[in-house]
């Protein structure tokens, strides 16, 4: 019996499959098993950084299937985001729609709108891409707050809870699992676009566009669809995000935001579905726990308290994405692979 | 004359912009990168200029160059430790490490500098020109003579200094360069140092205008549109995006502004961008990337 | 080197998991003891807006350690715990989250701006934390919210006072109004409460311009004005974007009587402008610093106790305000101090007197609408303050 080392793949199948080991399998399991039991395992205060969690992996994997696997980078995200929400608010306040309707409505509208970006922006590249998406989100953002008689201008708009059938979710632990649910079944749908046909040829575009047209990988057709797709993940986490806030406000989808999730996907890894999850729970947890540190290094050192300026609580944030990079410019994801494979070749070392 | 003075008061403005582009275009013509932490830069400049004049009571004409001087070797020293590591590293790991930067600056500069409004005290009369029945303040006049003095400079500079011509080399293409025997750190390192001098001028342009404080470094996002619109790599082209973004601004705050209802002044140059950005995809004055597969 | 970035990574996780694993829990009733009483409340504190909270941050923690100097409430010292949510809505519930089921306060005071107040509401009600909102809208008393107190006179309020006031008392010709306003939802309320006003008095608004927050450059607006010959300028946004307009103002040699509201009211504006500010009246709802009423004293000694110089000092005054109404209900609600108790307790203050902090407060089981009053203060640019102009006025009846 051949002792496993790096890759040992017999057939197509057992290659892209996506647990292949009885390791894998076990910790996933495990995994799944802890998250289940999160709630009943600590207070609310962490069950809601776990619920904006899931709401922002949704956002990061969109964002990196259009940027990481498909090459165009996208400042515009929040915009889509804020398409997302506004629809499934206008959907499931204004006319009472359920979410299996607000939900998937919001994603299909996004899409819609990220086709509409996509088709003219075909031609352009690398950093002039980034900011013609940049012009599309602050003009997105420009219309949600004239545009009051759809939007409910600087008033916001407020969103009801999720109801299923008569079940409605006013816990931010019923919700969790609400939102664990749909995370899952989007981040599922990712990894599987990714191992694909679809998958491949946004590689290809990414890696070598003029070669993979001239292979026959249709460029327009692909970038539009990375666009469309990656926009529907947003659509959808927009949504999510109105179903967890109760209320949304231009102000909550920013160009700040767009950075934010390009900031999750970079930290994290790009062009990696795993990398996406890791970067959005960094980047939504993180500051979160430094703060509690701080907090907790100030109750311990009394002459700290009520001096402390929480501002190095931030500057500690903005360092440690330095540090990140400087030692892993490939992300979290880079750091995830060579822990993996360490274990994997033990005792060799490569 | 009510046209002509809101062209004129975006030129002022739009001269502050050129010089903003003009930090972003130099690090982009020198190094590849998109450097997030410009506007930072910008800010962390306007508030040494206001504590070299407030706390140690420099004159203004003392205190700007000293200022300049400290901008610079702040960007030798950003370059140092921040960039450098990562020489060869894809450009997009860059870009995320100045937007690390820019977050680490601003809040450094909350806990150094204070979270505070500030007033910058204006070594210039209060009392403006008035040339011809236009008002012009001593302010703008200045940002759009040292704008137009820096373009010129640097035409040059890029154009016939050795410096000027190693650092277009090494933004073309490293490896090519290195071989050739420039020295790629110094190229690194003078490039940003330049890039945050001018930052600096542009710093302390804005913290004569507006009122200081953190936020300053947020004013980097309006001049993107700028930047873009000349081409990432052209430095006149810093300069006239920059005044044009200045005067569609104004022209729209004046005239749109009553028309279709409030905010369209910043939205504008966006939208504009947008437009240009699909009849040519590389800005007006952009060179084209000559792919290879 | 690189090798070990990994293992660090893990050891820092870990801390992590340790960290967020341990709840400081506290005793059996909510935030409250035998000798200790724990509150809390969100306010920004970092970020470019962090200028907005420190102040009032600062006076509400400051006059919470002045009572425990002097004892305390019933024997209990109160341990006041301020968490920052850098203006976001998001932050700001995970905040309160953390404060009531991690920190277990008795009640969280203030939830920051308006966003962060209606991201909250839920909350509010679901933890039952009696709550003064740091912003005035409609919808925070009006269906009743049990455990909202609204503090301040409404945007509208204070617009229909400055009109009623532009109409009455102001000596111009021919008056002729201009608003500049920002789109936000102060700003929009303004500008529709003005137009409205004007209307009844029959007062011509002759331009409507928009100031954004975050400006450059007020010129377009200033020229634009003066082409539409207002004399009379109603501004409906914050402190630096009006500091930048009278400046601008001042430049182009362009003089209207200009009006602001409360959170561009401080003294930090006749500080900042210089004689830029010569014209500008400011509504507000909180006394001035140089008051020689009794509360504003006090706020004075508070400062200078605990070195304090704020310099938006009507922020500072606001907060010593709050602090007193909680310090006052929890002294009302006796030795059993509950969310419920506490609550009750605000209920029975009826023209509760600050000292000249606010005007008089008063909240019942039907009501905890804010008081109708406003206040008109003038620039003093000689002193570098703001002085009073009026007293306490309500909008009138139209």
């Amino acid at each position: 019996m051949p002792i496993r080392s790096k890759t040992f793949c017999e057939s197509y199948h057992e290659d892209i499959k996506l647990l292949n080991t009885i390791w894998s399998k076990c910790w996933m399991g495990l995994f799944i098993v802890g998250l289940l039991l999160l709630p009943y395992m600590t207070d609310t205060y962490i069950v809601y950084m776990v619920n904006l969690s899931c709401i922002a992996v949704v956002a990061a994997v969109g964002l990196n299937i259009l940027t990481g696997f498909t090459g165009q980078i996208s400042l515009g995200h929040a915009a889509f985001l804020a398409i997302g929400a506004y629809t499934a608010a206008i959907l499931g306040e204004g006319l009472g729609m359920p979410f299996w309707i607000t939900l998937p409505a919001g994603g299909l509208v996004s899409a819609f709108a990220g086709i509409l970006v996509g088709i003219p922006c075909l031609r352009l590249k690398g950093l002039y891409l980034a900011m013609a998406t940049m012009s599309f989100g602050v003009m997105v953002e420009y219309v949600l707050i004239t545009w009051k008689g759809l939007t409910g201008g600087e008033r916001g708009m407020y969103m009801p809870e999720v109801n299923i059938s008569g079940f409605v979710l006013d816990t931010d632990e019923k919700v969790f699992y609400f939102l664990v649910g749909i995370t899952a079944l989007m981040v599922i749908a990712a990894k599987n676009i990714v191992r694909t046909r679809v998958g491949r040829a946004f590689i290809a575009v990414r890696d070598r566009d003029i070669a993979a047209e001239v292979m026959g990988v249709d460029l327009t057709g692909y970038k539009v669809t990375a666009f469309a797709l990656s926009s529907f993940y947003a659509g959808v986490a927009g949504g999510m995000y109105a179903y967890v806030m109760g209320h949304i406000h231009p102000e909550h989808f920013t160009l700040l935001s767009s950075v934010e999730y390009m900031a999750m996907i970079i930290i994290g890894g790009l062009g990696s579905i795993l990398g996406s999850i890791f970067g959005a729970i960094f980047i939504v947890v993180v500051p979160e726990v430094i703060k509690l540190m701080a907090q907790g290094v100030e109750t311990l050192i009394p002459a700290m308290q009520g001096r402390y300026d929480e501002e190095w609580n931030i500057a500690v944030f903005g360092l440690l994405i330095m540090l990140f990079l400087i030692f892993e410019p490939g992300g979290l994801n880079a750091i995830w692979l060579r822990i993996k494979t360490g274990f994997k070749n033990w005792p060799f070392t490569y | 004359m009510y046209f002509l003075e809101l062209i004129i008061s975006g030129l002022a403005v739009g001269s502050l912009y050129a010089l903003i582009a003009m930090g972003f275009v130099l690090i982009y013509k020198g190094t590849g990168v998109i450097n997030f932490a410009q506007g930072e830069a910008i800010m962390v400049a306007a508030f040494i200029a206001y504590y070299l004049v407030t706390l140690f009571g420099f004159p203004f004409w003392a205190a700007v160059p000293l200022t300049l001087v400290a901008s610079g070797l702040l960007g030798g020293i950003t370059e140092r430790l921040v960039i450098r590591p990562l020489l060869g590293e894809p450009v997009f790991s860059v870009v995320m490490i100045t937007i690390g930067l820019s977050i680490f600056l601003r809040s450094m500069a909350g806990i150094v500098f204070g979270h505070h409004n500030y007033v910058f005290p204006s070594p210039f009369p209060v009392e403006p020109l008035h040339i011809g029945g236009i008002v012009l303040s001593h302010n703008h006049l200045w940002s759009m003579i040292i704008s137009f003095s820096l373009m010129l400079l640097f035409f040059f500079f890029f154009k016939f200094s050795r410096l000027g011509l190693g650092m277009r080399a090494t933004a073309n293409d490293q490896d090519t360069a290195t071989l050739m025997g420039i020295s790629i750190k110094r190229v690194y390192a003078l490039t940003w140092g330049i890039s945050f001098v001018v930052a600096g001028l542009a710093g302390v342009g804005l913290a004569n205008v507006m009122v200081l404080n953190v936020g300053l470094a947020f004013v980097a996002i309006s001049a993107f549109p700028a930047v873009i619109l000349g081409g990432l790599e052209s430095i006149p082209g810093a300069i006239i995006g920059g005044l044009t973004i200045g005067i569609l601004e104004n022209l729209a705050g004046g005239y749109l502004d009553q028309i279709i209802g409030g905010g369209v002044k910043d939205v504008t140059p966006f939208a504009v961008l947008f437009l240009v950005l699909m009849i040519r995809p590389y800005g007006l004055f952009g060179t084209k990337e000559v792919e290879r597969v | 080197m690189k090798n070990k970035s990994g293992w660090v990574t893990l050891a820092v996780w870990s801390c992590a998991f340790f960290f967020l694993g341990a709840g400081w829990a506290l005793g059996a009733g909510r935030g409250v003891t035998a000798d200790t009483v724990e509150l809390g409340f969100v306010l920004v504190k970092t970020g470019p807006v962090a200028a907005l909270g420190i102040p009032q941050g600062n006076a509400m923690v400051d006059y919470m350690n002045y009572i425990n100097e002097k004892g305390g409430i019933h024997g209990r010292k109160i341990k006041v715990l301020w968490e920052d949510d850098g203006f976001q809505a998001p932050k700001s519930v995970a905040a309160v989250k953390k404060l009531i089921t991690r920190d277990k306060v008795l009640t969280v005071m203030t939830t920051g701006g308006t966003n962060q107040t209606i991201a909250n509401m839920k909350n509010i009600d679901r933890y039952q934390m009696p709550n003064i909102p740091n912003a005035m809208a409609l919808e925070f008393f009006e269906p009743l919210n049990p455990y909202i107190f609204a503090l301040g006179a409404l945007y509208e309020w204070q617009y229909q006072v400055i009109v009623d006031y532009i109409n009455d008392d102001l000596k111009t010709e021919d008056k002729r109004i201009g608003v500049v306003y920002t789109k936000k939802e102060y700003g929009k309320k303004g500008l529709d409460a003005v137009k409205q006003r004007a209307a009844k008095y029959n007062i011509p608004v002759v331009a409507e311009l928009v100031l954004p927050t975050g400006a450059v450059d007020a010129s377009s607006q200033v020229l634009a004005l003066q082409k539409a010959g207002a004399n009379i300028v109603i501004t409906c946004d914050v402190l630096p974007p009006i500091i930048s307009f009278l400046k601008t103002a001042e430049k182009y040699n362009y003089w209207p009587q200009v009006f602001g509201f409360n959170w561009a009211t401080d003294d930090l504006l006749v500080k900042a402008c210089g004689p830029a500010a010569k014209n500008y009246i400011g509504a507000g709802f909180v006394g001035s610093w140089t008051d020689e009423t009794p509360g504003i004293q006090l706020v004075r000694e508070i400062a200078q106790k605990y070195g304090r110089q704020p310099k938006l000092t009507s922020l500072y005054i606001g907060g010593i305000g709050v602090s007193m109404l909680f310090a006052e209900a929890m002294e009302r609600a006796g030795k059993d101090l509950t969310p419920e108790t506490l609550k009750k307790a605000l209920e029975t203050l009826r023209n509760y007197d600050t000292g000249g902090i606010f005007p008089p407060v008063t909240y019942t089981k039907e009501s905890h609408a804010p008081a109708k009053k406003v206040k008109l203060f003038k620039a003093d640019v000689e002193k570098k303050c703001l002085v009073p102009l009026t007293d306490w006025r309500s909008p009138k009846d139209l």
